[in-house]
């Protein structure tokens, strides 16, 4: 993904406002505390001072208790001030990034299949967990932190003009060059630790190849040129780090020693004014604390700029993902009659009958410039079962897209029971519409939450039922808990074969009108393969289907059969006009019939 | 071999120190260094010290404590009487010392860069390599994901644990024997003060940490569920439109990730908590050390000069201290790494029985009644199978999936070990456990069903056996594989990257492209697993044909399930579960009227 580099202005924090107007409120009194918290930093060389000038100078302890009291009642309102601060700033980061989250999450919610196309799953799922996490650290961390520094500089440079405006001023020329100085080494180690992370990845994926392609590694018997190949990239990585050292060592030396330039500095000009008399010893030992205390904070500053610098990007990309726009949006009408995604009026909904029909449809896909149909047009009346094969990757799924209007015509429309699609709601077809995946989907939870993912209210009477239907209930009753039992991540816990019977079942359970099949790929052994097969015959009858087929043994019945290559249809037919017609069907065909003949022995 | 370990290690230790080779010395002269900054860094309070008592306030008391060295450097600057004239000349003393620990600091991260980069480096390169040595047995019973999470992440832990935590460790204890040496060098008494509050502030955040740490991962297991669940909906983002369930999944989430924050939040009043309860007992000790210092100031047992050193040194105890407690506690962490690093480390790589040798490989392979199973409890996928790969002819396998054909071929490979008891492999009369396996694997060119990429150029890739790259052989190879038109139609041509981060290749373009990396090296036995099934007919044909003319004298086996591909090989051996069915010619085997006869029937019949 490349991201356009547009710069944002103030790191792109004005368009976070909407996110943090809840909370202004609680970031006000952060900021209050926070510059609070830096007086009352600023004050303990102040006590050093008292006590120096008036216990030590003078000779006595007059007045011990109550410099005791009041030292403690700062250290007590510090303390508690800290706390409140530090917590409420933790607040404000996890519920921005909680309430991000969400926009973004929802916001996937009404995107079209075009933006999970262009976009791959790893990629999206980091704008939603990571992104928000950093934009979070950001507004809350980042400029707590400036708060915290910049006030306190502040008020240790305040202090220093009021005690002797002279020595200030030679302390304070030295808080520019400092703030030069970090910022041109910072611009230097920004640079190099992007392209540590670079190597840091190739290395990675080094792994990776290593890994996964031990098998040819191993037959090739290239482990050795590997293994030095891989040293290149170790060694660069030691290079590079070193010298990323290079520049951080001599960034904090130098920064510390200014420190010290500041203590000397002091120690000569405040001295001489001392033994002049204009000194107390006190204050002279005021200014050497904060000499010492003075560079730190210059130098946060600017390590915290350049981070708020780095998160940029992440506020880019987030706000990318909630400004796209969905192409496949129900128009304001539509969504008036028929409700949206998150709130249908289901009173207003017709019953689909499921006819449909292509009219005239031509369609690229967003992302790509190839027009893949063109004035297409197919009548499927009710009923009608039509299958689509070609080879893996030719592009089965576009009709089904289509039907789903998971994707908008070009040009062209979509009727379904004699009505634009785009006459009624997303939502409204969706619910009369049944999938069976190639790689059958299960989320964690139950057996029973998965199967009533298309009929919410769905008693257990009709989940069995369903189950029966396409011959599953075998696959519930062997598991432990039965429809209780867990299924694990992406049912992990299920083969592919029950997976799959058990999506079958989850779309019987909706009731569809239109039911879309997407045969699955992977083998699985004979039994199963049988059961499925009776499953699908099972399901489709009485309904309108789409079966995407990679078993061509599955659809010699079939209505119509679409032959796709390369994204277009090429070939239509029934089986025996098209065996007849010995063009790609043919070959496919004969080439899946070789393998097949195993299985018939 | 000589970078390969193949000795168990048998504790942690043993493994890090053989880790640690190479980086020790970086490391102990990096500590020098830090001790050396550290000595600088409170040197800068002393010469304070003796620039008030006397300097400024003249206010020497009989023992003072300023070291008999700072003295001397002072007369030879002068002395106190010239100085109190010429203050620039300490201020200049401290510019010079502040060099000093600037440059011992800047050596301090060097020598401790270099030393950890070198322990990463070596960690990377042991385990690559010896994952690279293991047997392949091993990559098929461990998870990618997972052994890669052992070499990056766990590796980054031990380094840390190394070059950080226990490094800072020495550093802060180092600074803290310092630190009391010149404050009880001040006052005793006072420096009892100052110390009591070292343990006190290392147990409770050490306590804390340990508390803390389960909260931590109660929320790091929350996120991965909140983070689980958006990776379902993504993945699964066309059940869900199909199901119209988006409602549902939005108000799923929003209940997750306000529970996952809620856990945040609660972490976050303990944390506050804690930093503000560690602020109040150091305050509190900078207090009692303002006071008491006072106090015995005015009673006359320290100075000025020493009373505002003694403050200084204090302070610079502070972070260090607070520090210490945290690193403790994380210090316990990087066993579990030590651990996982330790499971590959210790994982026996693919070694030849002793006495193993090198034979020539134009000679007869028979296999003898051999039998095989993936792993304990798993099915035999070959039974008792045997036959013969005749030198210089051309043998082919046919069987449907599962049939075992693949199998055959990987033990003949040694890519898996045949248990004795399980049957032999011959190669002329040795069997292949006393051969070398390099000597075997050289000479066995193998395309696999799966041809697998690297993410490297595509002339590098078919040459990738080749010491050096021969673009002439090539692309002679990718000649005969059908495969140089469609390399020349690429923007790049032969310099095309391909793999993970390049071009993605069809199927059929892989396997040719595996055919062309074969045929480079010219092996004396050529095996082709499946190897033209994403290939279309017509240009199978014509790689068949092409190939036939360069075989020459090598030994061809042919894996496949379709007859055609096999029918004019000299002998076929008939597979079906795992048993040998039926072998011999083309004639033959139809003649015979079996199995082979009746798959020719059904194959036939389609076209």
């Amino acid at each position: 993904m490349k991201e356009n580099n547009k710069k944002l202005p103030f790191f792109g924090i004005p368009k976070l406002y909407p996110f943090l107007k809840p909370y202004i409120p609680t970031v006000i009194s952060m900021i209050i505390l926070g510059v609070l918290s830096s007086l009352m930093d600023s004050i303990y060389p102040v006590f050093n001072k008292y006590a120096l000038d008036n216990f030590v100078g003078k000779g006595t302890l007059d007045g011990l208790w109550l410099f005791i009291a009041l030292y403690v009642g700062v250290l007590l309102l510090q303390v508690v001030d800290n706390f409140i601060c530090v917590y409420m700033c933790g607040k404000v980061e996890m519920s921005m990034d909680r309430d991000l989250r969400d926009a973004a999450f929802s916001h996937l919610q009404t995107l079209s299949f075009a933006y999970f196309n262009q976009n791959n799953v790893g990629y999206i799922h980091a704008r939603v967990m990571s992104d928000t996490g950093k934009i979070g650290v950001m507004v809350a961390w980042r400029m707590m932190d400036i708060v915290w520094n910049g006030s306190y500089i502040i008020c240790i440079l305040g202090m220093m003009f009021y005690l002797n405006a002279k020595l200030a001023l030679y302390i304070a020329i030295l808080v520019p060059i400092a703030a030069v100085f970090v910022m041109y080494f910072q611009k230097k180690l920004i640079v190099i630790n992007r392209k540590i992370r670079e190597i840091n990845s190739t290395i990675t994926s080094n792994f990776n190849e290593g890994i996964t392609g031990a098998k040819a590694v191993k037959t090739l018997v290239v482990e050795d040129k590997i293994q030095d190949d891989f040293e290149v990239d170790t060694t660069k990585m030691k290079r590079t780090s070193v010298k990323a050292a290079h520049y951080s060592g001599f960034f904090t030396s130098v920064v510390t020693m200014m420190s010290s330039f500041a203590l000397a500095l002091v120690l000569w000009k405040g001295g001489i004014i001392t033994i002049d008399g204009v000194f107390e010893i006190g204050v002279l030992s005021v200014f050497l604390t904060y000499a010492l205390n003075m560079m730190e904070p210059i130098q946060n500053i600017i390590v915290t700029i350049s981070e708020l610098i780095a998160v940029e990007v992440n506020v880019e990309r987030f706000f990318k993902l909630i400004e796209t726009e969905s192409d496949v949006s129900d128009s304001q009408e539509v969504i008036e009659k028929y409700g949206d995604a998150f709130n249908p009026k289901k009173e207003n909904w017709e019953e689909l009958i499921g006819d449909v029909e292509f009219k005239d449809v031509t369609f690229k896909y967003p992302d790509g410039d190839e027009y893949v149909l063109e004035h297409f047009n197919l009548k499927v009346p009710q009923g009608t079962n039509v299958a689509i094969v070609g080879e893996t990757g030719a592009g089965k799924s576009t009709l089904v897209n289509l039907v789903c209007r998971f994707f908008k015509p070009t040009e062209g429309a979509v009727l379904i029971d004699g009505k634009d699609a785009a006459e009624r709601s997303q939502l409204w077809l969706h619910s009369n519409i049944g999938y069976v995946l190639q790689t059958p989907h299960l989320f964690s939870g139950s057996v029973r939450d998965n199967l009533k993912y298309g009929k919410e209210d769905a008693t257990d009477e009709e989940i069995w039922a369903a189950l029966k239907l396409v011959s599953a209930e075998g696959v519930v009753k062997r598991m432990e808990k039965g429809l209780d039992s867990d299924v694990g991540e992406d049912g992990d816990m299920l083969s592919t074969g029950e997976k799959q019977l058990l999506s079958f079942a989850r779309a019987i359970l909706a009731d569809p009108r239109i039911l879309i099949l997407d045969e699955a790929t992977a083998s699985i052994d004979t039994v199963t393969e049988k059961a499925i097969q009776d499953a699908i015959s099972t399901v489709i009858k009485g309904r309108t289907s789409f079966v995407i087929a990679h078993r061509l043994s599955t659809i010699v019945d079939a209505d119509i059969i679409l032959v796709v290559q390369d994204g277009k249809i090429i070939e239509r037919g029934t089986h025996k006009e098209l065996m007849d017609k010995k063009g790609y069907y043919h070959e496919l065909f004969t080439r899946q019939f070789e393998e097949m003949a195993f299985s018939d022995i | 071999m000589e970078n390969i370990k193949k000795k168990r290690f048998e504790t942690k230790g043993q493994m890090v120190s053989y880790f640690l080779k190479g980086s020790v010395i970086f490391f102990s002269l990096s500590i020098v260094a830090s001790l050396l900054v550290t000595f600088f860094e409170f040197i800068g309070p002393k010469i304070v010290q003796y620039t008030i008592n006397y300097c400024i306030a003249d206010t020497v008391t009989e023992n003072d404590s300023v070291p008999i060295y700072i003295i001397r450097l002072m007369d030879a600057l002068g002395g106190k009487d010239h100085l109190k004239t010429h203050l620039y000349l300490i201020a200049l003393v401290i510019v010079v010392i502040a060099v000093f620990t600037a440059l011992f600091r800047y050596l301090y991260r060097i020598l401790n860069s270099i030393a950890s980069e070198r322990l990463v480096e070596r960690m990377r390169n042991k385990l690559f390599s010896h994952i690279m040595h293991l047997p392949f047995a091993w990559h098929s019973e461990n998870h990618t994901g997972d052994i890669i999470q052992r070499c990056t992440s766990d590796v980054e832990t031990v380094r840390a644990f190394i070059s950080e935590q226990l490094l800072n460790l020495i550093r802060i204890v180092i600074r803290i024997i310092i630190a009391m040496y010149f404050m009880i060098g001040i006052n005793g008494f006072l420096s009892i003060f100052s110390a009591v509050f070292i343990p006190i502030v290392v147990l409770y955040s050490c306590f804390f940490h340990r508390r803390i740490s389960k909260s931590f991962q109660k929320a790091d297991e929350e996120e991965g569920r909140l983070s689980a669940m958006a990776q379902e909906n993504l993945t699964g983002v066309r059940v869900v439109r199909a199901f119209g369930r988006e409602k549902y999944e939005r108000d799923r989430f929003v209940e997750k990730n306000y529970h996952y924050s809620n856990l945040w939040i609660d972490i976050m009043k303990l944390l506050s908590a804690f930093w503000a309860s560690n602020d109040l007992i150091s305050g509190l000790q900078v207090m009692v050390i303002t006071v008491l210092g006072a106090v015995l100031c005015v009673q006359g047992t320290i100075n000025t000069g020493e009373y505002i050193a003694f403050v200084s040194y204090n302070a610079m105890l502070t972070w260090p201290v607070r520090a210490l407690g945290r690193i403790i506690s994380d210090m316990s962490k990087a066993g579990v790494s030590i651990d996982r690093i330790m499971y590959i480390m210790n994982s026996e790589i693919e070694e030849d029985k002793e006495g193993a040798i090198d034979v020539s490989m134009d000679q007869d392979i028979t296999f003898d009644n051999v039998s095989f199973s993936y792993g304990n409890g798993t099915d035999e996928v070959v039974r008792g199978a045997s036959f013969k790969i005749e030198a210089g002819k051309t043998t082919g396998i046919l069987g449907g999936t599962g049939s075992g054909k693949s199998t055959l071929m990987y033990l003949m490979d040694k890519l898996y070990d045949l248990p004795s008891e399980n049957g032999r492999i011959l190669i002329g009369d040795t069997d292949i456990t006393d051969i070398k396996t390099s000597c075997i694997r050289k000479n066995v060119g193998f395309v696999l069903q799966e041809p697998f990429l690297f993410s490297r150029t595509i002339s590098e890739n078919i040459g990738i056996s080749e010491k050096e790259l021969d673009i002439a052989k090539v692309r002679d190879a990718a000649r005969i594989a059908a495969l140089d038109e469609t390399i020349q139609s690429f923007n790049k041509g032969y310099e095309t990257f391909v793999g993970e981060r390049g071009v993605t290749l069809s199927g059929g373009q892989k396997q040719r492209t595996a055919i062309a990396q074969m045929l480079v090296s010219r092996p004396q036995i050529m095996v082709f697993d499946d190897s033209l099934s994403a290939v279309d007919t017509q240009t199978d044909a014509k790689i068949r044909a092409a190939l036939s003319k360069e075989i020459g004298k090598s030994t061809v086996v042919l894996i496949s399930h379709r007859i055609t591909t096999l029918m004019h090989a000299d002998n076929i051996v008939v597979l079906d579960k795992g048993r040998v069915r039926e072998q011999g010619t083309h004639e033959e085997l139809l003649e015979l009227g079996g199995i082979y006869k009746r798959i020719y029937d059904i194959q036939m019949q389609g076209t």
